[in-house]
């Protein structure tokens, strides 16, 4: 039997890689590295993300909580897990017809006993005297003697007991008579009158709480207590408060930790505390931690699954797990403490919701149920929020899936990157070996199996590429990201378990794209006929001129024709450039803009400190005044500016006349109606002036228009400006009522009980802190890929263009030019470029990178603007030109290595 | 005539062999002849006779194992990398079979690539005159036939007015008339430019037009003579 002789060209493909191998491993390794981290990425991801699921029901995850002026009594609660709206205008009547029956008769009574006693004595004097007139004429007497008779008779009446006894008898069959004629009339009409008055707070009512929402469906829910204290926490014992704990007493029912260190606590003076927060802090098990001035012990480090951010409120911009912290004692240790109890509770859906949409409609039903039962068992709802909505709920994942959505588009750019530099690769390569191929058509060979033989290459990198990055995907990268994310949040323990995801996207699309891109230009390049490859004769247009240069010195010309020649490649580096330039953007931005907000926060707040009181009267209704001088009376309520990507909640301020702190000088002349707004809110929203913003109550349906007459440029927040007395007006306060005090020095005199919050620097700075913490370092990591992936991309591009040009390199050796003239004419023109590529991409890149910081914006509380410094420009240019500059010493190298008799082997 | 100008490229002895072992192939076995200055000297040979090597050792980008060449009295085996490339950039034309001219770089552009490395070129405009390409000069290589492409080689060869043009089969790729057009071109600027003129060819009928033939078999000289029935390019026939 014949021996089968094996295709040759596939033979060669193994030499080919080994003829080549440092351009193949430059290839390989700059996808083992992004493939590698992308599958890190989504290994990491959706590994957390199954523990994260996993955990809604192992940890007893709530849909929703809410929070009670006052500790709900078992009625209360049992209503509102009916999920049925409370009879508010049932409420209203019967009170009213309550309060009707207790106070009217009593009222009426007397009311009517004074009218009737004022007109009674005179009619009955007169009817008395009538009688005794009736009886004297009966005794014969006339007129005369009758009137002088008569006053003697009624005195003699009144002595002897008949006048009162008649009396009597008259006021009591009148009285009775005329009060019960007229107490149903006035009865009725009163009651009239009350419900003319309860339909009009009905109305009012209605269209706050959209009662008569006719797709309204009961939503039945198990309510579980889960109260809560907020206590100061001082980590290192060192009396001054590092930040806020949340306590919650240990339960078996809602809202469970995983137990990631340590054991859960067992004695009044043990706790357990967020595992992160432990991590930032640098406390552990063992240490012993002031919380509301007692002393605990931890014993356990934990993740709360309610909190997988620790958002101490939802609006917060960021989570702070600085110095907001989250913790589990006893029963007997939470009865330690001596601060007010947040009456919270948490609920689940008796019949689950599919999807986030049934969750949204469940959730509007359930709140009008909750307010108006809360309003018949007369307590007061203080917060409300489903876990659709809940920041400390869903921040985290919903990161992670962004980070994957954005981590597959990086691959996918990358991956297309590659493969248009493996395109022109090969397609010179099949320029080179035009003799060859030629050769081999001539001889019999088919298109196909020479299309099939260049394929082969980039196909078998890529495949090769993929296997090591998803074995390091699996091991090394994923336990990075892990790391990145157990930096950021509490998350649960987890399992790594197979994705399909990563592998579709890191194995299969790779391989696709490579496969087509190739594919398209190698298909391109090879059709035409072996005659043409025989003779070299693969240019489009043989007869296309040559383009006339100005009279330019000939070494100027001559990089002209090297760039002209090559702009395929360079038109590839200036994308990579771009896009890389895009990433580097976030890598130098992202640092400078939170220590710019870090550094300007206190330009930022018109004062040092806003002081937010409960209510401007305390418990003994006295005004809450402050002797210090450089306190000013201030109004303020938040509203929500609604859309589809976000309710965002807006501070909307009154500020006093003259205001020391908020400087806007015509603010006293606005019209009604007329307010200032932040530059913030201009700038998220695009707000001009003379536009109307109009705002919403959070949880009334009540709408508030302003007209914007002008920008106030010292506020980071999301503001809006107007007169004192204009706010008081348009949230109908009373005419001294006010909501704290702004100052620049801290007010000592208040009673905490009579604040609610105190805002400063810090909680502008806090969001800047946690970034900074969360990802500061991995910007300078983030920074380092960058410079080597722009490296290894000029790299390859720049091979390109020597190899292409080989020959000629050969060539003017032969004919005298020293390497450093050859390395000024072909390294010269590819600097040229990658300088113009390098400041276009670093402006290009930075705009892109300032639209899409200002897109994530808009889905989040708050606003910061994109910042760069001129030095951060600079530094963004000098990485990837310090990348080039090692790049160009390799080539520099190249070129002297190229040898003469090269030009005597080939021709062009 | 100088002593100097008589040995004005002197060949001493030369061997070179490629290899090593059992595959140690001796391509040149201890040549030695001289070519005086302005002389048009042909060296012809078989395929394998050694004649592409000595004139690339004579270019200065191939070395010899033992023996040595002296230009003008400067041995260049004594030269360094850098002093080879300015001998090179000094003092060499070199013309090769497939003109080896730069694709991306028009018919000027390439003949300026010779001028810039001269500090006394000759007049581009002029010489394109001469070489019956001023018409063409704007155009890309691949526009041109190939006499017109061999044209513009020797343009860029003796644009810098080199002491010594090397020609390696310079008709090697050309046609009957383009040939003889070439040749006569070459005699030409022999003649006017007096420079020394080694050309390569396995064209018997080229000695005609040389003043010198070197004969050249298995590595070794074996015909070193001077032609005193010079005839034009015009004149030979093959």
């Amino acid at each position: 039997m014949k021996k089968k002789i094996h295709n040759p060209l596939v033979k060669r493909i193994p030499k080919e890689l080994l003829g080549d191998w440092r351009k193949y491993l430059v290839v390989s390794l700059f996808l083992i590295l992004v493939i590698g981290f992308v599958s890190g990425m989504y290994v990491a991801n959706e590994s957390m993300m199954a523990a994260a699921n996993n955990g809604i029901s192992e940890y007893k995850l709530e849909d929703g909580h809410f929070e009670l002026n006052e500790k709900a009594d078992a009625e209360l609660l049992s209503a509102i897990s009916t999920g049925e709206k409370a009879d508010v205008k049932a409420y209203y009547t019967d009170e009213a017809k309550a309060e009707l029956d207790e106070k009217f008769e009593d009222e009426f009574k007397a009311e009517f006993t004074k009218e009737f006693d004022k007109n009674f004595a005179t009619e009955f004097n007169e009817a008395f005297a009538a009688q005794i007139k009736s009886g004297l004429a009966a005794q014969g007497m006339n007129e005369t003697e009758i009137a002088a008779m008569l006053p003697a008779a009624i005195e003699q009446a009144k002595q002897n007991g008949d006048y009162q006894t008649a009396y009597d008898k008259a006021y009591e069959e009148k009285y009775n008579k005329a009060y019960d004629e007229a107490y149903q009339s006035a009865y009725d009409e009163a009651w009239d009158d009350i419900l003319t008055e309860i339909d009009e707070k009905y109305a009012d009512a209605e269209e706050k709480y959209e009662l008569n929402d006719p797709d309204f469906q009961p939503v039945p829910v198990k309510l579980y207590e889960n109260f809560f204290r907020n206590e100061d926490e001082d980590n290192n014992n060192d009396g001054e408060i590092d930040g806020t704990v949340r306590v919650f007493a240990k339960t078996e029912n809602i809202n469970l930790a995983c137990l990631m260190d340590g054991r859960v606590p067992e004695a009044d003076d043990e706790i357990a505390i967020d595992r992160m927060h432990a991590d930032n802090v640098g406390v552990k098990v063992g240490d012993n931690i002031t919380i509301g001035s007692k002393s605990f012990r931890i014993v356990g480090l934990i993740a709360y699954v309610n909190y997988s951010t620790l958002h101490e409120k939802n609006t917060d911009l960021m989570f702070d797990a600085l110095k907001f912290n989250v913790a589990m004692v006893t029963d007997e240790g939470f009865d330690r403490f001596k601060s007010d109890v947040h009456y919270n509770y948490a609920w689940q859906y008796i019949n689950k919701p599919t999807d986030e949409n049934a969750e949204k409609k469940l959730s509007d039903n359930l709140l009008p149920a909750l307010m108006t039962q809360t309003v018949v068992f007369e307590n007061g709802l203080e917060n409300y929020l489903p876990k659709y909505a809940n920041q400390a709920i869903n921040f985290a994942t919903d990161d992670m899936g962004s980070d994957v959505a954005m981590g597959g588009v990086l691959l996918d750019i990358f991956i297309i990157i590659i493969a248009f530099i493996f395109a022109v690769t090969i397609s010179n390569t099949i320029t080179k070996e035009s003799k060859t191929i030629g050769t081999l058509r001539a001889s019999g060979y088919t298109k196909g199996e020479l299309v099939r033989h260049y394929l082969a290459m980039p196909v078998i990198v890529t495949l090769i590429s993929a296997a090591v990055g998803n074995v390091l995907g699996y091991t090394v990268f994923k336990n990075v990201v892990v790391s990145m994310y157990y930096n950021s949040y509490s998350l649960p323990a987890y399992e790594t378990i197979w994705n399909t995801d990563a592998f579709i996207k890191t194995t299969l699309i790779p391989l696709v794209l490579m496969f087509v891109v190739n594919l398209l230009i190698i298909l391109k390049k090879m059709q035409h006929t072996p005659l043409q490859f025989l003779r070299g004769d693969l240019k489009k247009n043989r007869r296309k001129k040559a383009m006339r240069l100005p009279k330019w010195k000939f070494f100027r010309r001559f990089r002209l024709r090297i760039i002209f020649q090559n702009i395929p490649n360079y038109l590839i580096l200036f994308f990579g450039v771009f896009f890389i330039m895009i990433m580097m953007a976030m890598a130098v931005g992202m640092p400078e803009t939170l220590d710019y907000y870090k550094e300007n926060a206190g330009d930022m707040m018109f004062s040092n400190y806003q002081y937010v009181l409960n209510s401007y009267e305390d418990k003994d209704g006295n005004v809450v005044t402050t002797e210090n001088n450089d306190a000013e009376p201030f109004c303020m309520n938040s509203l929500q500016r609604k859309s589809d990507a976000l309710n965002e909640e807006i501070s909307v301020y009154g500020i006093a006349d003259n205001s020391k702190y908020v400087n806007i000088k015509d603010l006293q002349s606005l019209q009604d109606g007329e307010v200032y707004i932040s530059n913030s809110f201009s700038e998220k929203y695009g707000v001009s002036l003379g536009d109307t913003v109009t705002l919403d109550e959070k949880y009334e349906n009540k709408q508030y228009s302003f007209k914007v007459a002008g920008f106030y440029d010292k506020s980071l927040n999301i503001s809006v400006f107007m007169p004192i007395d204009e706010f008081r007006t348009a949230f109908d306060l009373e005419k001294d009522e006010f909501s704290g005090y702004l100052s620049n020095t801290e007010i000592t005199d208040i009673s905490e009980d009579n604040i609610a919050t105190v805002i400063t620097e810090q909680d502008i700075t806090k969001m800047c802190d946690q970034l900074d913490h969360s990802m500061g370092s991995y910007m300078q990591y983030f920074q380092v890929l960058c410079v080597l992936l722009s490296a290894v991309m000029i790299y390859l591009l720049s091979k390109i263009i020597i190899e292409k040009n080989e020959n000629a390199i050969s060539m003017t050796k032969i004919l005298g030019y020293e390497n450093r003239e050859i390395a000024s004419l072909y390294l010269k023109s590819t600097t040229i470029i990658l300088l113009i590529a390098d400041a276009i991409s670093v402006l290009l890149g930075s705009l892109v990178m300032s639209k899409a910081w200002e897109a994530i914006m808009l889905e989040y509380s708050g606003w910061f603007t994109f910042q760069i410094s001129p030095v951060g420009y600079a530094k963004m240019f000098l990485f990837v030109l310090i990348g080039y500059l090692i790049v160009a010493l390799l080539d520099f190298r190249r070129i002297k290595k190229i040898p003469m008799d090269q030009a005597l082997k080939n021709t062009e | 005539m100088s002593d100097t100008e008589k040995n004005f490229l002197k060949i001493v002895d030369l061997k070179k062999s490629f290899g090593s072992g059992e595959t140690r192939q001796e391509v040149l076995k201890g040549l030695s002849f001289s070519v005086e200055k302005g002389e048009f000297c042909v060296l012809l040979g078989p395929s394998g006779s050694g004649k592409s090597t000595l004139l690339n050792i004579i270019g200065g980008i191939d070395n010899a194992d033992s023996g040595y060449i002296s230009i003008g009295g400067d041995k260049l085996e004594d030269l360094g990398e850098k002093r080879l490339t300015q001998y090179r950039r000094k003092h060499l034309g070199y013309v090769f079979q497939l003109y080896n001219l730069i694709g991306n770089l028009n018919v000027k552009e390439n003949i300026e690539v010779g001028a810039y490395l001269s500090d006394n070129p000759l007049d581009i405009d002029e010489l394109l005159n001469t070489l019956g390409l001023y018409e063409h000069r704007h155009k890309l290589p691949n526009q041109l036939s190939g006499g017109q492409q061999q044209r513009v080689s020797i343009g860029r060869a003796i644009v810098k007015n080199p002491d010594i043009l090397l020609c390696d089969e310079p008709t090697g790729a050309l046609d009957y008339t383009t040939s003889k057009e070439i040749l006569k071109l070459i005699g030409d600027i022999n003649a006017k430019y007096k420079n020394t003129v080694i050309m390569v060819t396995h064209n018997e009928a080229i000695k005609g037009m040389a003043d010198h033939i070197v004969k050249l078999r298995d590595g070794k000289v074996r015909l070193n003579e001077h032609n005193d029935h010079k005839i034009s390019a015009a004149e030979l026939e093959w």
